[in-house]
């Protein structure tokens, strides 16, 4: 009998059904969506901002004052205080080796060319390394995405260069000139514009650096760009300082200071820091956007629900005449109710998983619409809507179905009510 | 006024204050609508100054700096602050290389010391210097005696003494140097500023116009933009606004969708007072306009009150993730409006087309 008064109700009432199903898929769909695009946002921004290029510098202990003034004056390193470049794969090696975009190690050397003293900058232009079985590809044109070169990159282990726009300037060298640096013969391929000190240099690749300064194996610095997550009052801790498990969860967190940490143990003999104009200054945004983002997932989510809510309570309140009908028939407050709370469930979970599909849609479309990437969805996203659907639903018609019980049945079917 | 326009009023009073709390479902559910269309559009205005804001804290976005072993003119930083009005950070910075007593050779910059630590937010000083004390760069620090006593620079054959304040931490060049207050640097080397980092507030096209003022204020000078922080923070303005966008639209569009499922409803629910207007003899379009009235009216109200429930969520969302509220936008309010009394109407005259096509006979007799 209860099941045949479910099926009737679906089946006659269907505009009703309808109506109230297409508000609980709406609701979860934009919960769904929101929800999505609310906790993915932040790391698709990171990215974003890792254009501003490296956050973190992995340089020696014992180096040398640098003593530059934009691009006056580099004074030669000693080899001793200098980063082992075969061990540069091993940057990929560090517990958080997913979340570097990019890593470029620079060598810095002055040298006679062209009848003056040049500024040689020895960097990767987008060199090919391995480390243990993976191949990967870094340097300068990934670090760095907003250098523009007017020609073409050059190739990395060849004997081209870029020049810088300044130098270029100054030296009337264009795309193809060869020019001599301390004997090497170098092609330029492209002008290198960056709006930093980069323009006053020559940029060739690391091992025509390393044959300059007679060098080999050797590297002033690494830059690395790291997808890290802002920085809090933990991070700000003293890894030495903490007990065991807070150690671990701070090395196992990705803030700048904990990979920075992670690229210390990989260099023995150097240090590591966060460059704290990107690292910092990224975190205020990143908390920011992402804050935001799920403020405004929580307003969708309970403007949703009340909307859902109110669904609800119209469809019940219409039936008044068929609670009455049935209380007169002798149906218990429980039957009803229960039967009541079986449709709104039915419909909560119909529509949820509708909604959820429909939501998982809407964050792909926004996700390769706006970040040309996929938006993560959670699985454990899935039961969290569907129990949030569930409650809006019943909880929205609760206040309904008590409504229509507390009516005399006498009152409602003569029309008064 | 005529006997149907009076009748008219009075249906239309009896519709909206008479029937007991039923349009109150519906008049709560426009407002929800209007909160949440009002809220986003609110968010959306405000995003790009917060965020721009944000990208102020990472520093210059503009400098000038004067060719190779020249200084700017004399005037220069009044002269680019007055240019670019007040909102504008204008930091003028002087250089030399000076040797320590053991004689190591170490950048020495000249600087507003007030206006630095107001530019550059992220630099992690331990102790900011007072008039005649130095800023001590991480690296620089080791090549220097101990702290409370004070050290020596020579810079052609001219002594300083100065004594250290605190320690620099930034993680990329400003380590290896010292910074001294302007006025003792000066004093010291007779050298003036050579470059002005400047932080320029606004939108691109605000930066472009410096850049052009600048330069033909400064014609000797390279005037530059700096590129990977304009390029960041365009980056990241563009996607968002393309967010916050898709947000508005999808949140505005599922919400009102929502809603107008109750709204049509309510209305059909209200079938039997079509049907008796209908059989004592009122004209279609009568009907019609009662209907649309009421929805108006009812709209408009809650238009109003969604309006001012919207601007507090925004500000209040604002507050709680930038710790300063966004502006309601008074321009939000008639977009606002004219959405609800637009669901509002949908939701009447789609039911009421239907509703026509029946007798009222059968209606009041309960098919």
């Amino acid at each position: 009998m209860f099941l045949r008064l479910l099926y009737q109700s679906f089946r006659r009432q269907q505009r009703r059904k309808l109506l109230a199903g297409f508000a609980v898929t709406l609701g979860v769909a934009v919960a769904t969506a929101m929800i999505a695009v609310g906790v993915d946002v932040g790391d698709k921004i990171n990215r974003e901002l890792r254009s501003y290029g490296a956050n973190l510098v992995v340089y020696p202990a014992e180096a040398a004052l640098d003593v530059r003034v934009g691009d006056q004056e580099v004074k030669p390193t000693s080899p001793d205080a200098q980063l082992i470049e075969s061990n540069l794969p091993k940057i990929k090696g560090i517990f958080w080796a997913h979340n570097i975009l990019a890593f470029a190690p620079i060598l810095d050397v002055k040298a006679e060319g062209e009848g003056r003293s040049l500024w040689i900058l020895g960097t990767y232009f987008n060199k090919k390394l391995r480390f243990g079985i993976d191949d990967f590809q870094t340097g300068v044109r990934t670090l760095y995405p907003y250098w523009k070169v007017e020609g073409a990159w050059p190739a990395d282990d060849t004997s081209e260069a870029l020049i810088g726009t300044r130098v270029a300037a100054d030296l009337h060298k264009r795309t193809g000139d060869i020019m001599t640096i301390s004997g090497h013969e170098l092609r330029i391929t492209g002008i290198l514009t960056t709006g930093g000190q980069e323009e006053s240099a020559v940029v060739v690749p690391l091992s025509v650096a390393q044959q300059i300064a007679g060098t080999p194996n050797r590297v002033d610095r690494v830059y690395v760009s790291a997808l890290t997550k802002p920085e809090d009052e933990f991070a700000r801790r003293d890894p030495d300082r903490m007990t065991a498990a807070d150690r671990d969860r701070w090395y196992c967190s990705p803030y700048a200071n904990s990979i920075a940490l992670q690229l210390r143990e990989t260099f023995p003999g150097a240090k590591a820091e966060q460059i704290r104009q990107a690292a910092q200054n990224e975190g205020t945004v990143l908390s920011h956007i992402s804050g935001m983002m799920l403020l405004i997932a929580l307003a969708a989510l309970i403007a949703a629900a009340l909307a859902v809510s109110a669904a609800m309570a119209t469809t019940i309140l219409e039936r008044r005449h068929e609670v009455g009908l049935m209380k007169s028939l002798g149906a218990t407050a429980s039957t009803i109710a229960s039967l009541f709370v079986t449709e709104a469930s039915l419909l909560a979970l119909g529509g949820g998983l509708l909604g959820f599909a429909f939501g998982s849609l809407i964050a792909q479309r926004i996700g390769s619409a706006i970040f040309h990437s996929r938006v993560e969805i959670t699985p454990v996203l899935l039961p969290v809507v569907m129990l949030l659907a569930l409650l809006v639903t019943i909880g929205g018609s609760a206040a309904a179905i008590c409504r229509a019980l507390s009516l005399d049945p006498v009152v409602v079917l003569r029309g008064d009510a | 006024m005529s006997v149907r326009a009076s009748m008219f009023a009075h249906l239309l009073k009896r519709g909206l204050l008479g029937r007991g709390n039923r349009p109150l479902i519906a008049f709560v559910a426009l407002i929800l609508a209007s909160t949440m269309i009002t809220a986003m559009l609110n968010l959306n205005y405000g995003l790009e100054k917060k965020l721009s804001y944000d990208f102020r804290l990472y520093g210059a976005n503009v400098t000038v700096a004067a060719p190779e072993g020249q200084a700017l003119p004399p005037n220069a930083e009044s002269r680019a602050q007055s240019l670019l009005g007040s909102d504008a950070l204008v930091v003028p910075f002087a250089f030399a290389v000076a040797h320590t007593a053991s004689g190591d050779a170490v950048v020495v910059a000249g600087t507003d010391m007030a206006s630095v630590q107001h530019l550059n937010e992220w630099w992690l000083v331990s102790r900011w210097p007072s008039e005649d004390e130095a800023l001590v760069g991480a690296k620089a620090s080791a090549y220097l005696p101990s702290y409370d006593k004070g050290f020596d620079l020579s810079f052609s054959g001219r002594l300083l003494h100065v004594r250290q304040a605190g320690t620099l931490k930034t993680g990329a060049d400003e380590e290896n140097r010292i910074y001294l207050p302007l006025g003792v640097f000066e004093a010291w080397t007779n050298l003036t500023p050579s470059l002005l980092e400047i932080s320029v507030s606004g939108p691109e096209e605000r930066v472009n116009s410096a850049l052009a003022q600048l330069q033909s204020a400064f014609p000797q000078a390279q005037v530059r933009p700096v590129r990977q922080l304009l390029e960041a923070e365009g980056a990241v303005i563009r996607r968002m606004r393309s967010v916050m966008l898709a947000s508005t639209l999808l949140i505005s569009l599922t919400v009102a969708l929502c809603v107008l499922s109750t709204l049509t409803s309510s209305v059909l629910e209200r079938r039997r007072d079509f049907a008796v207007m209908k059989a004592i003899g009122s004209s279609q379009k009568s009907i019609n306009a009662l209907f649309a009235g009421e929805a108006t009216v009812i709209a408009t109200f809650a238009g109003i009150t969604g309006y001012t429930m919207g601007s507090i969520l925004a500000a209040w969302i604002a507050q709680i993730n930038f710790h300063a509220p966004v502006a309601p936008q008074i321009q939000v309010l008639p977009m606002v409006i004219v959405a609800s009394v637009a669901l509002a109407l949908l939701a009447a005259l789609v039911p009421l087309a239907r509703l026509q096509r029946l007798e009222p006979a059968g209606i009041l007799k309960g098919e």
